[in-house]
């Protein structure tokens, strides 16, 4: 169905948009593929210029932009036909009724009218509205009116839904109801730029991260790689964290700890730096905790969080591409 | 739900159905847009209050083509046969009062939409700011000029049907009408339409938009009436009023030159004075539209 399956979902060459004197994103090239992709950056990291240039909406003062194999500049109207965009902020018109709301936009998509109230209907039922659809848009919570902003986005079938913290004002219910929609979409053909600045929503749902901070790009990738690129291991015992971690420094081992394990009975965990060859540093382990008796809980290699590859990545201290 | 499966097949799919039926461009986005405007103005999908001041403005505006019809008929074999009590371009002038209807209508059209922030996710989708404004611009108008042309429909037609000549030669006789008519009455439409909707577009408060067109013109016809006062301008001043410009392409539509009961007959160089008036509004107007809602510009 998709024009041209094998584009990427989008790409960008030098991109640069400046306000007057601010530089709003700076020179950012990337190129991402389909499926599931976090936008990640703190409040004025360039988040929301770059939605507005991949909708057309704004210019770029400089560098090329390419939307699902389409050029942007040159047409803006036939790419956001293809895109579906949830804002950040209320966006409904709180006097209609869920059902006039999606379909009406559905309509302002481009789908005839009993395509738009068909489809309307449908992606309600999809974002779990099915029975208040009928009710002014006024009345709903927060979850809800999140809910029928997910579906005003999806309407029109989307190659690419540009969603803007879609999580933000949830409960942790609501939020994971969200998260678990979005994860969806793929599989619906859909795929999906989320942006926010929760970096658990992201490792939670996406498959490739694009970090921005600033305006420049800190790092792009898949999230697996970027959570497994820590090179250490963990070592988590239930009694003697502070003799364990003594033990393996004095056998040649650097050994990160939290300031707080070193008293001698308590149960901890140690990260433990792992060479090129994790083999002999295993075996140390082994010997190590052997020769001490210590209860065992778990080794496991260290998945770090997004939020510690973006620091590392931003101190320059990744390896990423 | 049914569930499809298929190529895209996955065991989350609960009847999700990709599209793949036909899609507009910016004509149908502009023609929906237009739609549920027109929709929202005269109440329609609305609770009864809002469709109350809609229809009932479309009543009063009718009354006096139903009472002159009712006349005409009820004199029909008397002396006052073929009095009337007003002309097809003074009732023109009656669709002045369609004014109260855009000062509320045009603000509902536009305003919640800034207000609710509903304007970004229209503009995600694939129409222009020059296509909001030619969509609001085309609903306003639309209904104006119903509400305008709908009574002179009934007069003429009620006319037709009393007339004691015979249908077929009141028809004959009144042949102009039925272009003056029309044409003044959408000189009417445009300049209230796009004079309502800039004013409304400069505000997210209907409140305030609906006051400021009511000011607009209050305040317009106060320093129309000063000037005059004071002699200035040979009584040109009496063009200062907007709602004074479309009578006069009104009557420059329907006799060629001023009529005697307009307050500017008989000032040397009203008509094109007026006419430049006229569309020198209209021109600001919908500049100011274009200019308020220019987004992808930016």
């Amino acid at each position: 169905m998709s024009p041209a399956p094998a584009a990427p979902l989008f790409r960008t060459a030098g991109l640069t948009k400046r306000y007057g004197g601010v530089t709003a994103l700076d020179g950012l090239t990337v190129d991402v593929p389909r499926g599931l992709v976090g936008l990640v950056g703190a409040n004025g990291a360039g988040k929301t210029t770059l939605f507005r240039l991949l909708l057309g909406l704004a210019r770029p003062t400089e560098g090329d932009i390419e939307v699902v194999g389409r050029p942007v500049a040159s047409d803006p109207v036939g790419t956001r036909a293809r895109l579906g965009y949830m804002p950040e902020h209320d966006c409904l018109p709180l006097d209609q009724s869920a059902a006039d709301v999606v379909s009406t936009l559905g309509e302002l998509s481009g789908l005839p009218a009993r395509a738009a109230r068909q489809r309307a209907s449908e992606v309600l039922d999809l974002v779990g509205l099915d029975e208040a659809r009928f009710r002014p848009v006024g009345g709903f919570s927060t979850g809800m009116r999140q809910r029928v902003k997910l579906a005003q986005a999806l309407v029109a079938d989307p190659e690419l839904a540009l969603l803007d913290e879609p999580t933000a004002g949830l409960d942790p219910t609501g939020r994971e109801e969200m998260l678990a929609l979005v994860s969806r979409l793929s599989s619906f053909g859909i795929s999906v730029l989320l942006a926010t600045h929760l970096l658990d929503d992201v490792a939670r749902v996406c498959d490739h991260v694009v970090m921005l901070d600033a305006g420049r790009l800190v790092v792009a990738g898949p999230t697996e790689t970027l959570l497994h690129q820590t090179g250490k291991l963990t070592v988590e015992v239930n009694a003697g964290i502070g003799r364990l971690a003594r033990a393996l420094r004095e056998r040649g081992l650097t050994v990160v700890t939290d300031a707080l394990f070193e008293a001698d009975g308590e149960a901890g965990a140690v990260d433990v730096v792992v060479g090129a060859d994790a083999g002999p540093v295993l075996d140390t382990i082994r010997d190590v905790l052997a020769d001490l008796g210590l209860p065992l809980q778990r080794l496991s290699s260290r998945a770090a969080s997004l939020d510690e590859a973006f620091v590392a990545a931003e101190r320059g201290a990744g390896t990423w591409p | 739900m049914a569930v499809t499966g298929g190529a895209r097949g996955a065991v989350y799919d609960r009847g999700y159905r990709p599209y793949d039926g036909p899609r507009g461009g910016r004509a149908a986005a502009t023609l929906a847009l237009y739609k549920a405007s027109v929709r929202r103005a005269v109440g329609l999908r609305r609770s009864w209050r809002q469709k109350f001041l809609p229809l009932a403005l479309l009543g009063v505006v009718s009354i006096p083509a139903a009472v002159n019809v009712g006349i005409g008929y009820a004199t029909r074999n008397s002396p006052l046969e073929g009095f009337s009590f007003f002309t097809y371009r003074e009732y023109v002038g009656v669709s002045s009062a369609l004014l109260l209807f855009v000062a509320v209508c045009a603000p509902d059209v536009v305003c919640p939409e800034r207000r609710q922030r509903v304007l970004p996710v229209i503009f995600a989708r694939p129409l222009t700011g020059v296509d909001y404004v030619v969509a609001k611009l085309g609903a306003i108008f639309s209904i104006v000029f119903a509400f305008a042309v709908l009574p002179q429909i009934l007069l003429f037609v009620g006319q037709t049907l009393v007339s004691k000549d015979g249908s077929l030669r009141y028809v004959t006789d009144h042949a102009d009408v039925l272009w003056k008519v029309p044409l003044a009455v959408a000189a009417l439409a445009a300049y209230y339409a796009a004079l309502s909707l800039a004013v409304s577009s400069l505000t997210a408060r209907r409140i305030v938009a609906g006051a400021s067109i009511f000011g607009i013109t209050i305040i317009s016809s106060v320093v129309a009436g000063i000037l005059d006062n004071a002699g200035a301008l040979g009584g040109r001043g009496r063009l200062v009023n907007v709602l004074a410009l479309p009578l006069v392409v009104r009557d420059l539509i329907f006799e060629g030159h001023i009529h005697e009961s307009s307050p500017v007959a008989g000032v040397p160089g009203a008509a094109a004075l007026g006419l430049a008036a006229y569309f020198v509004v209209l021109g600001l107007s919908v500049g100011v539209l274009l200019w308020r809602y220019r987004w992808a510009e930016r």
